[in-house]
């Protein structure tokens, strides 16, 4: 299983268009992964490595989520945490929710365009291998 | 105090200072959520300091994210050109993109600003100012702005 990595050293050496494709899908995936309530940065980090294969550098997810809670899409509030450390949990407002759903969307529409666009492609390749 | 608060004490210091741009508090409340990630980090997953601090990556380049991502929100908002301009100039030290981003806004409001200062001289220097074009030393010439010789024939003047 291939993983997809966003750590800024995997950025400079792989390739260029994948690079820019993953950066472009950042902000949906923050805004999916609060979809069912409210996470803080590390969970945040966790949830998409766990449920879309996004391993993000640690330093790409905050400032992410300070652009979006200045667009209004997120809001934040610390915690006192049973840990001992308070936390600052995000959850997404409702003009995030309506975001998310249209770039959700967007995603749906575009990608299954795109598979069908690439299933020769990706045909041809399986013929090669059989080969 | 020990060896990793220090260190931790440090990378914080430096983001603190490279964090401009922003107010005291929102400033504060960056550095207290990088701190709480380091600590957690660094008992959660019995990863060192040092590899926490790594994976958050130079605290100036951490700053300039943050700096970049502000910008960029602030001028999706503004009208200012200089809001604007800032923006694109603070994107264009990121990648080829935002350089390209950049040249282009300038050559925008660059060419903004002259056709507002030909507006502005046309009625008062109308022989003088102008747009004029018309075969030049190739094929076609181009030229904008306010001379001292009213530019003659085979070009034309075409702001009227």
């Amino acid at each position: 299983m291939t993983q997809l990595n966003f750590s800024t050293p995997e950025i400079e050496t792989s390739d260029k268009w994948e690079a820019q494709m993953r950066k472009g899908c950042l902000e949906m995936a923050v805004l999916a992964s609060l979809w069912h309530g409210r996470l803080y940065g590390l969970e945040i980090l966790r949830v998409l490595e766990r449920d879309s294969r996004l391993v993000l550098s640690e330093g790409t997810i905050y400032p992410i989520l300070n652009r979006l809670r200045a667009e209004a899409l997120v809001q934040s509030q610390w915690v006192e945490a049973e840990a001992g450390h308070p936390r600052k949990y995000y959850e997404l407002t409702r003009n995030g929710r309506g975001r998310a759903t249209r770039m959700a969307t967007t995603w749906t529409e575009f990608s299954a365009g795109l598979s069908l666009l690439i299933e020769p492609v990706l045909k041809e390749k399986e013929r090669k291998r059989d080969l | 105090m020990t060896t990793t608060d220090t260190q931790m004490n440090n990378y914080l210091a430096r983001l603190r200072t490279a964090l401009t741009g922003m107010t005291l508090a929102e400033r504060e409340d960056v550095v207290q959520e990088i701190r709480m990630h380091i600590r957690e980090r660094s008992s959660d997953v019995q990863a060192s300091v040092e590899e926490t601090l790594a994976g958050l990556g130079p605290a100036e380049e951490l700053a300039q994210q943050y700096r970049t991502g502000l910008l960029v929100q602030r001028a999706r908002h503004s009208i200012s050109p200089l809001v604007i301009l800032g923006a694109t100039l603070r994107w264009a030290t990121t990648g080829v993109e935002g350089f390209l981003v950049f040249v282009v806004a300038l050559w925008g409001y660059g060419m903004g600003i002259s056709f507002l200062l030909l507006a502005l001289l046309k009625p008062f220097f109308p022989q003088y100012t102008g747009l004029w074009v018309g075969p030049g030393e190739f094929d076609f010439s181009f030229r904008m702005g306010v001379t001292m010789t009213n530019p003659a024939s085979p070009v034309h003047e075409v702001l009227g």
